[in-house]
């Protein structure tokens, strides 16, 4: 093959585009309307801005029950990326969990309505949802939280067996590993303090078990018995 | 009075089509192209409203998508895919007999393309796909005319034995 040859099948590849309507659609999202000046009448301006906003509404609203594959997809993870930035930094733990699971009930009716075409990226979204989650424990501080964002994982570990059934199988390991980590970490420090203060009687008592655990390495327990203590 | 929205769509229209290819060909699906290629002119648009100077925009948004492609696989990579079906490109012609022989040559080529190192990738696509020129794609990589040359011509002889 001459170099010339090589460079046409290259070029080839200029084929390859984004369709139009989600060109224009994501520029309309990105960049949002253009202010007019108004002058008068001042009532047609006002109709045109409803009637703008009642479409938006609208593409918005069809959006929500959009799944991987779907057209107006990315209007749906904007959004979200919308609404994150509302979420403050102790919350993000859990937010993350809360958008991962509902990548899994796309993935999963997906799945369940055997849209073959659609699984590949649905699996992709779900795992890339559990990654940004995974990221984003280590920003847990408190216990109760902790605890809280456990219960989550459990959870999704739960709906994850299910999907399992339909023949989808996802491997989130890292979600798990960076749980531990983060509940170590916050055993660690919890244990510190309690060294450093005045015991209740409960607190006295479990103080050991709680110390075992966390040397042994099994922080949940720990994080159980160190919350259990405290009240 | 100068509308930086104005400005801005002018970049939109001029580099959506070619952030979005060169997002795609590196991450062969057009879920995560569409995604990507979406966040990357948000973080331009926010950058540019906010007054920060750009210089060249094509070289910032580039820039931007690369850091993105490259976060996306180390996301990727933190977990395991254990199902996943290949994605075909998608082409705009309608005769199903074209399509297929066209999508099966597109993607040899695309194939091809993708287990070449980045460095080798990013190049030609500048240069062969995005006509830019020499000059332009030893502005974005920080390097002189001659070595992108040279590394230009190790990517197409790279490519080439791809094909054998």
């Amino acid at each position: 093959m001459t170099e010339s040859d090589l460079v046409k099948k290259i070029q080839e590849l200029k084929k390859i585009r984004p369709s139009q309507d989600w060109t224009v659609l994501i520029k309309s999202q990105i960049l949002g309307q253009e202010p007019k000046v108004l002058f008068f009448p001042f009532f047609k301006p006002v109709l045109a801005t409803v009637t703008a906003f009642g479409i938006l509404f609208g593409i918005f609203s069809l959006a929500q029950n959009s799944l991987p594959g779907d057209f107006l997809y990315s209007v749906k993870k904007i959004t979200e990326k919308g609404q994150a930035v509302f979420v403050s930094e102790e919350e993000l733990p859990k937010y993350n969990l809360k958008i991962a699971n509902k990548r899994l009930e796309e993935l999963t009716k997906i799945a369940e309505t055997n849209q073959g075409k659609k699984l590949a990226s649905a699996i992709e979204e779900y795992q890339a949802s559990i990654a940004t989650a995974a990221e984003n424990l280590v920003k847990i501080r408190e216990p109760e939280k902790a605890l809280d964002v456990g219960k989550k994982i459990v959870e999704l570990k739960m709906f994850e067996e299910e999907i399992k059934s339909l023949g989808v199988v996802v491997e989130t390991e890292v979600l798990e590993e960076e749980y531990e980590i983060a509940t170590c970490r916050i055993v660690g420090e919890e244990l510190g303090i309690l060294e450093k203060s005045t015991l209740t009687e409960k607190q006295g008592k479990l103080l050991p078990e709680i110390k075992e655990d966390y040397q042994g390495g099994n922080c949940n327990k720990a994080l159980e018995k160190l919350l259990l203590s405290q009240y | 009075m100068i509308n930086p929205r104005k400005i801005f769509s002018k970049i939109y229209d001029q580099y959506i089509d070619k952030i979005y290819r060169f997002i795609f060909l590196k991450v062969s699906s057009q879920e995560i192209a569409q995604d990507l290629t979406s966040e990357t002119f948000l973080r331009g648009w926010e950058s540019f409203k906010s007054g920060n100077k750009i210089e060249n925009p094509q070289a910032f948004l580039y820039q931007i998508a690369r850091n993105l492609v490259t976060d996306h696989y180390r996301e990727k990579g933190k977990t395991r895919i254990v199902s996943a079906d290949y994605v075909k490109i998608t082409d705009p012609r309608t005769n199903l007999e074209e399509k297929a022989i066209l999508n099966s040559d597109l993607d040899t080529v695309r194939l091809a393309l993708t287990n070449l190192k980045e460095d080798y990738q990013n190049v030609i696509v500048w240069h062969y796909l995005d006509d830019l020129s020499i000059s332009e794609v030893a502005k974005m990589l920080d390097k002189s005319e001659p070595a992108v040359r040279v590394q230009l011509h190790r990517a197409l002889k790279a490519l080439k034995n791809e094909f054998k």
